[in-house]
Order: structure tokens, then sequence, then C-alpha cells
């Protein structure tokens, strides 16, 4: 790989690399480091906080706050649920969009809208869109339901689903993109030798296909949960959190702390607790691919 | 018997491809209608699917009032030079990363790649603290300069991954040729890299569209498209304006939208180019 045999300038690739390590540094270790920091001080600036180590106080706060509780309650209910849809949707939509018909180019063109519109948008739009007088969902269920009206944002759990099915909207095209590169990396002659050994489809689908992506799905499904973990634009974009902060996610949660309650301290501990919630799945990601890798 | 199997997977085909596009294209579909509805047609059980009246008043509240264009400047003096320096450091990182090799690089590299990771929401506090120590809120540069940080995981990932493609065969013929460094990267790996280069630009051209925590808080008076949605006038809080906000989300998408039809290839190259490997 030595290019640069002639010249033993060691320091060269780290100069070509510097701006780069500058930029992350300053924007992302350092920060990280700060709050580990401040999530150890009183920096409750309402009630005239001044910045005093208080050690675990913050985090001990955290134990009997029920709002916390909630929000993490919503956060696992948020990722479970919206990533076993996204497995066997997105699954789905990988085979359809794998599919060799002249539709081909116009359905990839179309996946990719929800995945390049920017989440405010779409949660803006979903907001009024859940609204039980005027929005579309209840007029779309309406022709097929008589007498058909939900105030969906109303209600804790009907807004649950709503923010679910939002994020399903808007990623499940995503991760079926990623799925599908996967599926094209499986040559076509298993399939051939598939069918001349008599499996039909659904046969060839569990033993060839499935066994074929699954660790792709297991990484990209790792990733996808760590993002539903720290996401709070849909959230914020869609419900505030509301109603009742039955949809304030974590990080969502975190914002509210750190911004509006002005409870640096606070809202730090809950940072560092989703930072080594992160921390734990990567480190499950590297051991599964690990594991993959030496089958 | 077979041809009749064939035509029914085909008709069977066409009818998911439309089921599924329906599903995607119905809201955009009304985002679009309820922007040039008159107002008071935005308010009718059942919606009227075909708008029978037809109004620009939105849009042009939103030109004179909510004041979109200087939100699309914003958007676009932020954009450009993000998308000019993360290019050049990030081709420049890739280099490095790929073509000399040591413990130290990789785990340099490993680091940077895995920083990705890290929530904008863990890191937000202090770094608003440390950029207003600075000066940097509000301001251009600092806005570049965290928009750019957003962008470099990736971009060095896909570069780097199409640059181990390349035989350095050429790069070492150029050097026996007598080509410095700078000149080997401007003559020889600048031009083969074009195609991963173009890919980088369009997906992150589309991600500093849709970003909107960086500019939510890192900045108040330089508005962009993103936070200029969010923001929009209304009587109060559970109030939607929706006339605006339909015709701004319309604005936001247009171009999105013509982009993903004249890139649909590249940008797939590049999710899937970027997924693999990750």
């Amino acid at each position: 790989m030595q290019v640069a045999k002639g010249n033993k300038k060691i320091w060269l690739p780290w100069i070509m690399i510097l701006p780069v390590i500058l930029i992350r540094g300053i924007t992302t270790v350092y920060p990280v480091f700060m709050t580990f920091i401040n999530s150890f001080r009183n920096l409750n600036v309402i009630q005239g906080g001044k910045g005093e180590f208080v050690g675990w106080q913050n985090y001990a706060r955290m134990l009997s706050d029920d709002n916390i509780a909630t929000s993490l309650g919503f956060t696992l209910i948020f990722t479970l649920v919206s990533m076993f849809f996204h497995i066997i949707l997105g699954i789905a939509l990988a085979l359809i969009l794998n599919m060799k018909f002249k539709g081909k180019k116009f359905l990839r063109t179309i996946v990719l809208i929800p995945w390049a519109m920017p989440m405010i948008v779409a949660g803006r739009a979903a907001r009024w869109g859940f609204n039980g007088q005027y929005g579309f969902i209840n007029d779309l269920i309406g022709r097929f339901v008589n007498n058909f009206h939900y105030d969906w944002l109303i209600d804790v759990d009907t807004a649950r689903i709503a923010v679910i099915i939002v994020d399903l909207w808007k990623d499940i095209p995503y991760f079926a993109i990623l799925v599908l590169a996967a599926l094209q990396y499986i040559s076509g002659d298993i399939y051939e030798a598939a069918k001349i050994d008599g499996a039909n489809t659904v046969r060839a689908f569990f033993s060839i296909t499935l066994p074929n992506i699954a660790k792709t799905i297991l990484s990209i499904s790792i990733f996808f949960t760590m993002w539903r973990v720290t996401n709070f634009e849909l959230v914020y974009a869609m419900t505030s959190g509301g109603p009742h902060d039955g949809t304030a996610v974590l990080a969502y949660k975190i914002l509210i702390e750190a911004f509006n309650n002005l409870n640096l301290g606070y809202a730090s501990a809950i940072a560092v607790v989703l930072f080594v919630i992160m921390l734990i799945l990567s480190g499950l990601n590297l051991m599964a691919t690990r594991k993959y890798q030496n089958k | 018997m077979k041809t009749r199997k064939k035509i029914a997977f085909k008709i069977f085909q066409w009818l998911i491809t439309i089921f599924v596009a329906l599903i995607i294209l119905i809201p955009i579909y009304w985002i679009f209608i309820s922007s040039i509805k008159p107002n008071e047609d935005l308010f009718t059980i059942p919606i009227e699917w075909i708008p029978k009246h037809f109004t620009l008043k939105s849009y042009k509240t939103l030109i004179h009032q909510v004041g979109i264009v200087q939100q699309i400047i914003c958007t676009l003096i932020i954009t450009i030079p993000t998308l000019l320096v993360s290019t050049i450091i990030c081709v420049l990182a890739a280099f490095a990363f790929e073509r000399y090799s040591s413990p130290k690089l990789s785990v340099a590299y490993g680091l940077i790649v895995f920083s990705a990771l890290i929530p904008a929401i863990v890191t937000a506090r202090p770094l608003y603290d440390f950029f207003k120590k600075l000066d940097l809120i509000d301001t251009y540069p600092g806005l570049v300069l965290l928009y750019t940080s957003s962008l470099i995981p990736f971009s060095i990932l896909i570069l780097r991954n199409y640059l181990s493609g390349i035989p350095v065969d050429i790069e070492e013929a150029a050097e026996i040729d007598g080509a410095g460094l700078w000149q080997k990267i401007f003559y020889v790996i600048i031009p083969l890299l074009k195609p991963a280069i173009a890919t980088i630009c369009i997906i992150n051209f589309i991600n500093c569209l849709n970003e909107f925590f960086i500019p939510l808080f890192f900045s108040q008076k330089i508005s962009v498209l993103t936070v200029g949605i969010s923001t929009l006038p209304r009587a109060n809080a559970y109030d939607v304006p929706w006339d605006l906000l339909s015709a701004m989300g319309c604005v936001i998408l247009l171009p999105i939208i013509i982009f993903i039809m004249i890139f649909e290839e590249k940008i797939m190259d590049g999710i899937m180019a970027g997924g693999v490997k990750s």
C-alpha cells in the first residue's frame, strides 16, 4: 500500500487528515467530554446552580423522575415496534425493488422521496394529516369505514401509533434500499440451481435469500435502532412530545431540559445515559459482524 | 399455461408498484393540493381531492411576509461552501487513509467513522456554549463548520471505498513521470475520483437541505428553510398554519423531487455503498 516509499514522511498523511480530525474533534469529542463532566455538576440556572460538583445527584434524580420512566418506556416501545415493522416491511419492499420489470426505475425514484425529504416537513404535515377533523388520514379511512372519526394526536396511545406510522413511512424506503444492496450481491446462479432442484419461490426465499442477507439486516437493524433511540426531530415536529408527555422520547427530553428548562447538569446526565446505550449498541454491532465474519 | 402465469405475475408486479407508489405519493399530493387551495377550501369535510378553486395566495404570503427568498439564499450560502470545504478535506483525508497505512491511522479512521454515531443531542449544549465563547453562534462560518462536520464520516467512507478500487499503478506511473504529491492529487486522484465525488456531493446536498438540528440551535437570525417551516406564524400553540405550511413544504420538496428524478441511480449507488461497508 505504501505509495510514498521514497519519501519517508510519516507526518504527511497526518497533515492531510488534520482538518478532518480537528473538525470532528471540536464538534464531537470535546462536547461529549464536557457532557460527561457537566453531568456531575449542578447547572440548574433557574434554581441558582453555580456549577459546583454534586456527584451522582443528577443521576439519582433520574431514578425518581416519573417523566424519565415514561420517556424511557416510550423510547423502548417506539424503537421495538418501529424496528419490527422496519425489518418485515423493509425486506418486502427490498424484494419489490429488486424485481426486474419496466416499472423498476419509476419505483426506485418514488421510494427515494420519503428518504430525501426533511423530517420537519414530514412531521409538520403529519401533525395536520392526523388531525381529527381536517386531516387526510381520517378522510381516507372514512371512505372505507362509515362514520370513522378519530382524534389521533389527542390520545396517548393513538398519538404513539401515529408517530410510529410516520417514522415507518419516512424510513422504511431507506432500510429497503440498504437491504437491496445485499440482495444484489446474491448471484442468480444459486436461484437457477435451486429451481432445477425443484425449490419453489417461497422455499428459495427462506433457504437462499434470507441467509444471504441476514448479516446485512442484522447490521443495519442495529444502526436503525440507534437512530430510533436518538431521534427527536419527528417528535419535535409532530407532537411536541405530547399529549401528556406520552410521545416525549428520551432525546426530546434532553432537548427540553437543556434548552427550555435550562437544567444543563440534569440534561447532561440523561445524555450520558443515552450515550452509554449507544455504546452498548455499537458494541453489539461490532460483535455481531465479527461473529459472522468468523463463520 | 406458462404465459398465463407470466401475465398474472406481471399484473401482480404492477399492482404492488401502484400500491407502494400510492402510499408514498398520496401524502405528497395532499400537501400539494392544499398549497394551491383557497383558505376556505382547506377546511372542507370530506377533503376535495381534486381542487375546485385555485390560488397562489399562500406562496405570495411566503414571499412577502415570511421572507422565504431570504431563507432560500441563507440555505444556499451555507450549503455551497459546506459542499466545497467538505469535499476538499475529505478527498485529502480519504487519500491519506487509503494510501498510507499505519496502526495509528487505522485508529484515527475508526474513530472518525464511529464518531458519526454520537447523537447530536449529546453534544449540542456544550458545543453551543463553546461556539458562544468563540462568537460563532449565528454566523455563516460557524454554521458551515458544523454542517461540514456532519458530512465528514459518510464522505470519507464513500471516497475511501471508491479509492480502494483504483489501482495504485496509475499514481506510481505519475510519480515516475516526476509528479509531486499535490500534482498527483489534483491531476490523477481527483479526476479518477470524479464519480465518487459526484455521489457524495449529491447526497450531501440533500443532507444539507434536510439539516434541521444545527440551524435550529446554532443560529437565530440566519434562518434556513427547514427552520423557517417550523417557525411559521400561527395563532396559538395548537394551531397549524396549514395554508403556509403546505406551500412551504412544496417549495422545499420541489427541488428535492427534481433532484431525485435526475440523479436516481447515483443516489441509490451512494446509499448502498455507504450502507454495505458500514
